[in-house]
């Protein structure tokens, strides 16, 4: 057996599979871990990948695999191992068959990182500070997967000319109007108050239609777990007590 | 009064226009200013009735002069009025739009005085937004019917999208309930934002203007509104002026708005609510006139009373009328043909065309791909044996189909998303 440990990196998964495949190393052979444990594993494919020359994959390929790389679960680099060792077997269309089972389990997971990347842009919710006399916007958010670094951009090309953090458990962010630089994730962070959360509930609970009730649409677009970080989710349940009264 | 007073009113008033998009316009951040727009529309926010909030959708005031029966804000109707300031609906926009509430706003008014009047209100607020806080968001204007074209040019400067309403797929229904209104004004209304539109296009075509930002005209085009429930039209009525509103002005979008009567009084007006599931069948069947090639005509030949199955998806009840089509082979058969097939979706009718260049499609592929196997089994020969498909004749074959409305939803985005917009 052999161990690969990349960590969160998708840089790193790219060398040690580059090295396994130059070995000839069978998907069954390997046995990859990542998202924190590595000190538990053994890491026999770093030495050895420097060398490789690179490997020519589809473009497309490459594109799923950086986003499957951001998928918070350990089994997206076998899974991503796989893909590769068969594409690079000479199966060059196998991104075409979405009904293969790597293939779809692989999109599934691009699909669930897209998802978690667009509900980030949706779900961050600044409030406004005064550090020093300046005016900073700062926000908690907590993804599900590895999203910050391709969620964050966003905010830079819509928010360019306002000071901003955003704080995660996975990584933080901080533009400072000219560099987007990152920190190490957080476990919590206690933010001001803003009195422009007051505005923003009067608006949620005005523009609600208490004559037609649909939790469950509600929930599925934005699930239960996001409610802890957005100010309006706690007039939900007064406001679904109410709406059974008219 | 107090801002979040008017905030409240003023809001409530907004919330039976069913539009939220944020969609289809792309616009830089200006240099030294606040916003963009990237094309794909955000849900920032879901309320409990499963609506999205992506935009402030706002009232510039509920003060109206007209009477339309089905509208809360009628002149007749005793709720509380309340009137923004151009400047505290700007002030309310940026607030919100620095803390990531919002894509932007949307804002629509009661008529003030007259059509003009209240376009140039509107007008003025896009105005503010665009040249004094230099904010790049998203803004979707009320295009007031019976504006002039000066104003509405404006208008179309300022906002990415634009809405005339036409509220009743008639006019018999209009001289009912809306006297003030008729058709030829609003399709006046709409054929001017077109021509917009339309030149617009073509100078961005001919390369004289970027085509991101700057004076495109509406980027995000024209959409409307249609009241379903409040007077006595049929879906059938409905669908046939919703394609031909799509063909004339080529909207982005009709929503359908179903009516509640709890606050109306009017005899003219329909006492039964109406059922949710009807305005979600008329989303279905709008988008298989837009994305799979039906025409309102085939969808509604096979309707008795002119109203669509609430029992049963459109596409399905199609299908059962046309069983003469079936079993569609998914090996062979043409685009246009797979995506008539209950229970298959666009995408993956695209990824069928794509599998099956490389290998011969059965049964587990669709179960892989997801496919609503429910629907499309009794549909489709495979390349291994479907035994299903062998009922297809059976008259009980309906029978098979009667589980819980709410579970037949075919399209991608539910009932819930399809009223929240193109995301």
């Amino acid at each position: 057996m052999i161990y690969a440990d990349p960590g969160v990196s998708f840089a790193e998964w790219r060398k040690a599979a580059r090295g396994l495949l130059a070995r000839g190393a069978r998907p069954d052979e390997v046995i990859w871990s990542g998202g924190g444990q590595a000190a538990l594993f053994r890491n026999d494919a770093a030495d050895d990948a420097a060398q490789v020359e690179a490997l020519r994959v589809p473009a497309e390929f490459l594109k799923l695999a950086e986003a499957v790389a951001c998928y918070d679960g350990a089994e997206r680099w076998s899974l991503l191992y796989s893909l590769l060792y068969r594409i690079a077997g000479g199966r060059r269309n196998l991104l075409e068959i979405e009904s293969d089972e790597d293939v779809r389990s692989a999109r599934l997971m691009e699909k669930a990182v897209n998802r978690d990347v667009h509900k980030f842009h949706a779900f961050v919710r600044f409030r406004k500070i005064e550090i020093e006399g300046e005016e900073v916007f700062a926000a908690w958010h907590e993804p599900q997967h590895f999203t910050v670094e391709r969620a964050v951009p966003f905010f830079v090309r819509r928010f360019g000319d306002m000071r901003f953090s955003i704080f995660t458990p996975k990584l933080c962010s901080h533009w400072d109007l000219e560099e987007l630089k990152f920190s190490p994730g957080v476990e919590r962070v206690a933010l001001a108050d803003d009195t422009t959360e007051d505005f923003w509930l009067t608006y949620y609970r005005a523009i609600f239609n208490p004559f037609r009730l649909k939790v469950g649409a509600m929930k599925k677009e934005m699930p239960v777990r996001h409610w802890r970080t957005l100010p309006e989710a706690r007039l939900i349940t007064e406001l679904i007590e109410d709406a059974g009264r008219v | 009064m107090e801002l979040k007073t008017k905030l409240s009113v003023l809001a409530d008033a907004a919330k039976y226009d069913a539009s939220c998009a944020s969609s289809g316009s792309k616009r830089e951040r200006p240099k030294g200013g606040l916003g963009n727009t990237e094309g794909m529309g955000i849900c920032h926010s879901y309320t409990p009735d499963g609506r999205c909030i992506s935009l402030l959708k706002l009232l510039l005031t509920n003060v109206c002069i007209w009477d339309c029966s089905y509208c809360v804000n009628r002149r007749s109707s005793d709720v509380r009025r309340a009137r923004f300031k151009p400047e505290e609906v700007v002030r309310l926009t940026i607030d919100f739009y620095k803390r990531n509430y919002i894509e932007g706003l949307f804002l629509s008014s009661g008529i003030i005085q007259n059509a003009d009047y209240t376009m140039e209100r509107l007008v003025l607020v896009a105005k503010k937004l665009r040249e004094e806080e230099n904010f790049g968001g998203y803004i979707h204007l009320k295009a007031v019917p019976g504006a002039s074209e000066e104003l509405l040019k404006q208008a179309g400067k300022y906002a990415d999208r634009l809405s005339a309403n036409i509220e009743m797929p008639v006019q018999k229904d209009l001289d009912k309930l809306a006297p003030e209104k008729t058709i030829g004004e609003i399709e006046d209304t709409m054929g001017t934002l077109k021509a917009g539109i339309d030149e617009s296009r073509e100078r961005v075509r001919k390369g004289a203007e970027p085509a991101r930002g700057g004076d495109t005209f509406a980027g995000a085009g024209q959409s409307t509104q249609l009241v379903v429930g409040a007077s006595r039209s049929s879906d059938s009525v409905i669908l046939k002026k919703a394609e031909e509103l799509y063909k004339k002005f080529k909207l982005r979008r009709v929503y359908y708005s179903a009516f509640s009567p709890a606050e109306f009084t009017s005899p003219d007006l329909s006492h039964t609510p109406t059922p949710p599931m009807r305005e979600h069948r008329l989303y279905e069947a709008d988008w298989l006139i837009r994305h799979y090639g039906f025409s309102a005509s085939e969808i509604t030949a096979q309707i008795a009373d002119g109203n669509l199955d609430l029992t049963k998806d459109p596409k399905l009840a199609w299908a059962l009328a046309h069983r003469q089509l079936f079993p569609v082979d998914v090996n062979r058969a043409s685009r246009s043909l797979l995506l008539r097939v209950p229970g298959i979706g666009v995408r993956n009718v695209d990824r069928i065309v794509k599998i099956r260049r490389h290998h011969r499609i059965g049964l587990a592929d669709l179960v892989r791909l997801k496919v609503s196997m429910n629907r499309a089994k009794w549909f489709v020969v495979t390349a291994d044996h479907n035994p299903d498909v062998f009922k297809l004749d059976k008259t009980n074959l309906m029978t098979r189909f009667r589980r819980p409305a709410e579970q037949l939803s075919l399209f991608a985005p539910g009932p819930a998303t399809v009223v929240m917009g193109e995301i």
